[in-house]
C-alpha cells in the first residue's frame, strides 16, 4: 500500500495542472506584487526602486491611516469567528439533526449569499438611509428617536454599520460547509450514541463538533482571511469613509493603487495583506489539530 | 425523532425544542427572504420609488417595462450565455483539478507535502485589486486577454485554493481500510481515486462546486478588465454596463439583477439537493 | 520550524522570478492585434443607458458613411471600473486605438509613458472649429494628445417652485447665497443637497468657491504648481464657507453617507432647493425630475468680488478621446478621433446631453431649455478653470478628495485644511 501511495508518477500527474495554473496565476503575481512594493510606480511610467520606503509610509505616516486600517479588518474577523460562525454552526446543527421543511430551510438560508453583493448592498443602503431608510423608521416608532443615526455617514457608526450586512450576508456561506460536514458523519456514529442515552445538545458537542474539526478549521480559515481581504460590501455602502472611519486594508489599497496612482504603495499595502492572511491560515491549522496523520 | 428521551443532564428537555427552533428558524428565514422580495418589487419600480417615496412597499405602477428594457439593452442573452460557459467551465476544471490535487496532498505520502500544502493556502490570500494588473499582464503575455479563457483560467486558478482545502477536509475522514482494501484486490492508485474516493466525495463535489458558482457569477472586476470585446462580457459586466455616466435607472438594473438571480437559485436547489442525497453516500462509509 | 522552511522556499522564488517579471513587461509591448480589413477600435463610457450614446452611434456612423471600408467597433465600459481598465490597459499595452479619457492630471501618466499618439500634425485640418482654448488642457509639454468632446461646468442648480415661495431669486454674491440658505432653513427646507460618500460631488461646490474667491489665475497657477502656493490667504474663504454651511446645516442630513444617486434623487423630488454639479444635469433633469420646468440654472455666486466675476467658471474640456501609440493605423485614427468628438459634441448638444467644445456650425434652436441656457452662460464665460480632481495629478486629486470629506465632517478644521493642501501641492 506504502508503494502505490508514493507513486512519483501518479504523483506527478494528479498535482501537476493545479500547481501549473496555481503558479502562473497567484504566485507569479504575489512575486510581482512584492517586488512592484519596493518601487514608486504609477504603474505605466518608469518605475524607480525606493527599498522599503513604501512599507515605512505605511508604518509611520498618519495620513496614509494604515494601522487603523488592519485594526479594523482585525476587528471583522474577530466577529466573524465568535459571532457569525456560531450562528452557522447552530443552524446547522439544528437543520441538519432532521426537522420539518429542512430542504426548505437549506435553501432560504443560503439566499443572502447567492445574491450579487449589489443588491445585497443596495438594500442596506435603503436600510441605513436616514431620512427614509427602514432602520431609523422602525427607532422612531418605537419611541427611540434618540437612537437614530445617519448610519453610514457618521464616523462611530460607519464602522459596524458595514461590518453588519457583511457577518450576515455570509451566515448561509459557512452553514452550508458545516451542513455538508455533518451530513459526511456517519449517521450510525450519532444512531449509536443515541441509543446510549445521550440528548441532542451532548450528541452535538461531544460527538458531531470533534468530528466536524476539519470542516469547522476551513471555516475559521475562510472567515478570518475573507475579513482581512474583505472590500465589496464596504465598498459598495462606503467607500471606506467617512474620513475612513469604515477603511479597511483593501478599500485603502484601491485606492492607493487605481485612485492615486501609488502602484507601489498599494502594492505594499497588498503584500501586508497576503502576509497577514497567510500567516493565520497557517496559525489556524497548527491550532486547530486534527486526525490528518 | 428527537424528543426520544430525556437525559441525565437535563440541559434542554426535548419535547419544547422544536417550537423554540422553529420560532428561530422561521424568524432568520424572514431575514434571509426578504432581500428576495426587496429586489422583485425594487425591479418594477422606477428611480423615484427607489429613491425614497417608496423604498419597502409594493410598487405603485407595476413597470414591467423594466424587464423590456433589460432585455433589450447591453445584449443581456449574449452576457448570459457567457456567464453560462465561463461559469460552467470553471466548475468543471477546479472540481477535477482540486480533486486530484487534495488526494495527492492528503492521501499520498511524499516529502514536502505539508509545504506545498501550505503554499496552496496562499490562494486565498491574495487580494483581487492587487491580483488585476499582475495577471492581465501575465494574460496579455500568453495572448489571452479577449477570449473565454482570460476568466477561466484566472477564476480556476482563484477558486483553487478554495476547493482544496474543502476537499481535504473532507477526504480526512474517510476512513485508510477501505483504500486498503481495495489496494489489496489488486486496484491501481488511479482504481482507488476513481472507484473509491471520488463516489465518497459527492457532498464535497456538490459544496465546492455551489461555492465555485458564486464566485464566477458575481466577478467583476477580472470581468471588466480582461476582456474588452462586448463578445465575452459576462452578465456582471452587461448589467454593469446599464448604468450611465453621470444617472442610473435602477429600475432596469433591479430587473436585470433579478433575470441574473434566477439560474442560481436554480442552480443552488439543485445542488443542495444533492448534497442532501449524500446522506445515503454517507452511509457507506464506517 | 515549518514556518522558516516556507520563508525560505519564498525568498529563493522571489530571487527567480525576477527575471520571470521582467521578461513579462518587455514581451507586453507587441501585443497589439491583427486587422486585415481596417477595423479600429474605440472605447468610451457611453453605454447605453447613457445620456451620449446615442451621439456617439450617430457620429460612427457619420464617420463609416464617409469613409469607406472603415468600420468602427464601440466598445462601452461603466464610468467607475473603466478608470481602472483603462489605466491597466496602458500598464499592459492592450489600449485599443481610440480611447476615451479625461484631459489634465489623469492622462499625464499616459502620456509619460509614451503610448499615447501626438496628433499635433492632425490638429491643423480642423483648427477652424475647434479653438485651440479648448484643448488646453490636453497639451502636455506643448503637444497636443487628443481631441476634446462637450466642455462641461459646474454651475448651481435650483428648484424655482421653492425658491419662489419664499421670495428667493438666485443669489450672485455670497452674502444673498447665505441668506437664501437663511431663510430656508428658517423654513425647514434644505438648502442644499450634496454627496459626500461620493466626494466629487461636493467637490463641485468647494472648486467653485474658490474659484470665486480666489480668481481664476491665481487658482490655475496655483494646481499647476505654478509660483503660488495654497497657503495663499484667499484659498482658506471657501473651505471656510463650506464649514460654515454644514455647521448652519445647509446640507442635506446624512449626506456623508449618501451617494450621487441617491442626493440627486433628494434635489429632483424637491426634498432640497439647490445642487452643484456639473452641466450633465440639465439631461437628467428632463428624463428624472417629476416636473422639468420647476428647474432653473444659474452661475455660482460669488465670493471675493475683486478676485472673480460670476462669469469665471469651473470646468472646460476634459473629456477626450485619445490614439494609442499602438495602433496600426495611425493616420486613420487620429482622425476618427476629431471626426467622433466632433460629432459627439454636435449630438449631443442637439439631445441636451451636454454642452458643446466645437464651434456650433448648425441650428440649435431644438435644444433643450436648461442645456441652452447653460450654453449661454458658457458663450459668455470670462474664464474656465478645470476642476481640481482633474487638472491635478492623480495623487494629488486623491489626497485633495480625502481632505475634502474629513473637511466635511469635522475632522480638521478649515486651517488644516488648507495647510495640508498646501503641504501635499508642494511634495
Amino acid at each position: 500500500m506504502d508503494k502505490i501511495r508514493s507513486n512519483k508518477l501518479a504523483l506527478f500527474l494528479f498535482l501537476f495542472p493545479a500547481a501549473l495554473l496555481f503558479t502562473g496565476i497567484i504566485i507569479l503575481p504575489i512575486i510581482m506584487s512584492a517586488i512592484y512594493s519596493f518601487q514608486d510606480w504609477d504603474g505605466m511610467t518608469q518605475a524607480k526602486f525606493i527599498g522599503i520606503g513604501n512599507y515605512k509610509e505605511l508604518f509611520t505616516s498618519e495620513s496614509a491611516g494604515y494601522l487603523r486600517t488592519v485594526g479594523n479588518a482585525f476587528l471583522l474577523a474577530v466577529l466573524s469567528v465568535f459571532i457569525q460562525l456560531p450562528i452557522s454552526l447552530g443552524l446547522a446543527l439544528r437543520i441538519a439533526r432532521g426537522i420539518k421543511g429542512e430542504k426548505f430551510f437549506m435553501t432560504v438560508f443560503f439566499v443572502p449569499v447567492l445574491l450579487s453583493t449589489v443588491v445585497i448592498g443596495q438594500l442596506w443602503l435603503k436600510i441605513y438611509n436616514p431620512n427614509y431608510g427602514i432602520l431609523n423608521i422602525a427607532l422612531k416608532n418605537l419611541g427611540l428617536e434618540s437612537w437614530c443615526h445617519t448610519w453610514l455617514g457618521e464616523q462611530k457608526t460607519a464602522l459596524l454599520s458595514v461590518f453588519v450586512p457583511q457577518l450576515w450576508q455570509y451566515v448561509g456561506y459557512h452553514m452550508l460547509l458545516m451542513y455538508a460536514g455533518i451530513k459526511n458523519i456517519s449517521p450510525d456514529v450519532i444512531e449509536a450514541a443515541k441509543i446510549d442515552g445521550a440528548s441532542d445538545w451532548q450528541i452535538s458537542t461531544r460527538i458531531i463538533i470533534p468530528l466536524l474539526k476539519p470542516v469547522l478549521k476551513i471555516c475559521v480559515i475562510f472567515a478570518v482571511t475573507g475579513s482581512l481581504k474583505a472590500f465589496d460590501m464596504i465598498y459598495v455602502l462606503t467607500k471606506g469613509g467617512p474620513d475612513h472611519a469604515s477603511e479597511v486594508p483593501s478599500t485603502l489599497m484601491v485606492s492607493k493603487i487605481f485612485l492615486e496612482n501609488r502602484y507601489g504603495l498599494g502594492s505594499a499595502i497588498a503584500v501586508t495583506i497576503i502576509f497577514l492572511c497567510f500567516f493565520f491560515a497557517v496559525l489556524i491549522k497548527k491550532c486547530i489539530r486534527t486526525e490528518e496523520d | 425523532m428527537n424528543d426520544k428521551k430525556t437525559v441525565k443532564s437535563g440541559i434542554v428537555t426535548g419535547k419544547k425544542k422544536p417550537v423554540v427552533s422553529y420560532i428561530i428558524l422561521i424568524l432568520w428565514t424572514l431575514i434571509c427572504v426578504f432581500p428576495l422580495y426587496w429586489m422583485f418589487t425594487f425591479s418594477l419600480k422606477d428611480n423615484k420609488e427607489i429613491f425614497g417615496a417608496n423604498v419597502i412597499g409594493l410598487p405603485q405602477k407595476w413597470l414591467f417595462s423594466n424587464y423590456t428594457v433589460a432585455l433589450s439593452t447591453g445584449k443581456i442573452g449574449r452576457c448570459f450565455l457567457n456567464s453560462i460557459i465561463v461559469t460552467g467551465a470553471t466548475i468543471i476544471i477546479t472540481v477535477i483539478f482540486a480533486l486530484m490535487a487534495s488526494y495527492a496532498l492528503t492521501r499520498m505520502k511524499w516529502k514536502g507535502r505539508d509545504i506545498v500544502n501550505n503554499i496552496f493556502m496562499l490562494g486565498l490570500t491574495v487580494p483581487i485589486h492587487a491580483a488585476l494588473l499582475p495577471v492581465f499582464l501575465v494574460l496579455s503575455f500568453l495572448k489571452m486577454t479577449d477570449t473565454y479563457q482570460a476568466l477561466i483560467v484566472p477564476y480556476t486558478a482563484f477558486a483553487l485554493a478554495m476547493a482544496i482545502m474543502i476537499f481535504s477536509s473532507f477526504m480526512v475522514g474517510i476512513p485508510k481500510d477501505l483504500e486498503e482494501a481495495a489496494c489489496i484486490d489488486g486496484c491501481s492508485i488511479f482504481g482507488i481515486f476513481f472507484k473509491i474516493i471520488l463516489p465518497l466525495m459527492r457532498p464535497a463535489i456538490s459544496t465546492v462546486a455551489i461555492f465555485t458558482f458564486l464566485q464566477a457569477w458575481n466577478e467583476l472586476m477580472f470581468a471588466v478588465i480582461f476582456n474588452s470585446q462586448s463578445e465575452f462580457s459576462t452578465l456582471t459586466v452587461g448589467i454593469q454596463k446599464m448604468s450611465g455616466a453621470f444617472t442610473t435607472k435602477w429600475g432596469p438594473i433591479g430587473a436585470a439583477l433579478v433575470l441574473a438571480t434566477f439560474p442560481t437559485l436554480i442552480v443552488y436547489g439543485f445542488i443542495s439537493k444533492k448534497i442532501q442525497d449524500s446522506l445515503i453516500a454517507g452511509a457507506i462509509k464506517g | 520550524m515549518k514556518i522558516r522552511k516556507i520563508l525560505s522556499c519564498v525568498a529563493a522564488a522571489v530571487l527567480v522570478s525576477g527575471t520571470i517579471a521582467s521578461c513579462d513587461k518587455s514581451a507586453g509591448s507587441d501585443g497589439g492585434k491583427k486587422a486585415e480589413d481596417v477595423t479600429l477600435t474605440l472605447w468610451s463610457i457611453s453605454t447605453e443607458s447613457d445620456s451620449f450614446h446615442s451621439a456617439y452611434v450617430q457620429a460612427i456612423e457619420d464617420f463609416e458613411k464617409s469613409h469607406e471600408g472603415v468600420k468602427v467597433k464601440h466598445e462601452t465600459f461603466e464610468n467607475e471600473s473603466y478608470k481602472t481598465k483603462i489605466k491597466s490597459a496602458v500598464a499592459a499595452n492592450e489600449l485599443p486605438d481610440v480611447f476615451y479619457t479625461w484631459a489634465g492630471g489623469f492622462s499625464q501618466s499616459f502620456v509619460d509613458s509614451g503610448k499615447i499618439l501626438c496628433l499635433d500634425d492632425y490638429y491643423p485640418k480642423y483648427k477652424d472649429e475647434l479653438s485651440e482654448a479648448a484643448l488646453s488642457n490636453l497639451m502636455y509639454d506643448g503637444k497636443l494628445y487628443g481631441s476634446v468632446i462637450v466642455s462641461p461646468v459646474s454651475l448651481m442648480w435650483y428648484n424655482k417652485k421653492i425658491m419662489d415661495k419664499y421670495s428667493l431669486k438666485a443669489p450672485e454674491t455670497w452674502d444673498d447665497f447665505e441668506k437664501v440658505c437663511d431663510t430656508l432653513i428658517e423654513n425647514k427646507v434644505t438648502p442644499i443637497a450634496t454627496s459626500v460618500k461620493d466626494k466629487w460631488v461636493l467637490a463641485m461646490l468647494h472648486d467653485g468657491l474658490t474659484l470665486k474667491s480666489v480668481g481664476p489665475d491665481k487658482l490655475q497657477k496655483c494646481l499647476l504648481k505654478d509660483g503660488v502656493s495654497y497657503s495663499d490667504p484667499d484659498f482658506l474663504a471657501s473651505a471656510q464657507k463650506i464649514r460654515d454651511l454644514v455647521d448652519k446645516g445647509a446640507f442635506i442630513d446624512g449626506a456623508a453617507g449618501l451617494s450621487n444617486d441617491e442626493a440627486s434623487a433628494e434635489f429632483y423630488t424637491g426634498n432640497a432647493a439647490m445642487y452643484f454639479t456639473g452641466s450633465w444635469m440639465g439631461g437628467s433633469i428632463v428624463t428624472d425630475a417629476e416636473n422639468e420646468a420647476d428647474f432653473e440654472v444659474a452661475p455660482i455666486p460669488v465670493i471675493n468680488s475683486s478676485n472673480a466675476k460670476i462669469t469665471d467658471f469651473m470646468g472646460g474640456g476634459s473629456d477626450s478621446l485619445m490614439v494609442a501609440k499602438s495602433t496600426k493605423n495611425a493616420d486613420l485614427s487620429a482622425e476618427l478621433a476629431f471626426e467622433i468628438t466632433k460629432g459627439v459634441s454636435k449630438y449631443g448638444y442637439l439631445s441636451g446631453a451636454g454642452i458643446p467644445a466645437w464651434k456650433v456650425t448648425y441650428d440649435d434652436s431644438e435644444v433643450p431649455r436648461l442645456t441652452k441656457e447653460v450654453a449661454n452662460y458658457v458663450n459668455g464665460a470670462t474664464s474656465f478653470t478645470l476642476w481640481f480632481d482633474t487638472l491635478l495629478e492623480s495623487e494629488d486629486a486623491g489626497e485633495y478628495l480625502a481632505l475634502l470629506q474629513k473637511l466635511y465632517v469635522g475632522s480638521i478644521k478649515p486651517e488644516d485644511f488648507q495647510k495640508a493642501m498646501a503641504a501635499q501641492l508642494e511634495k
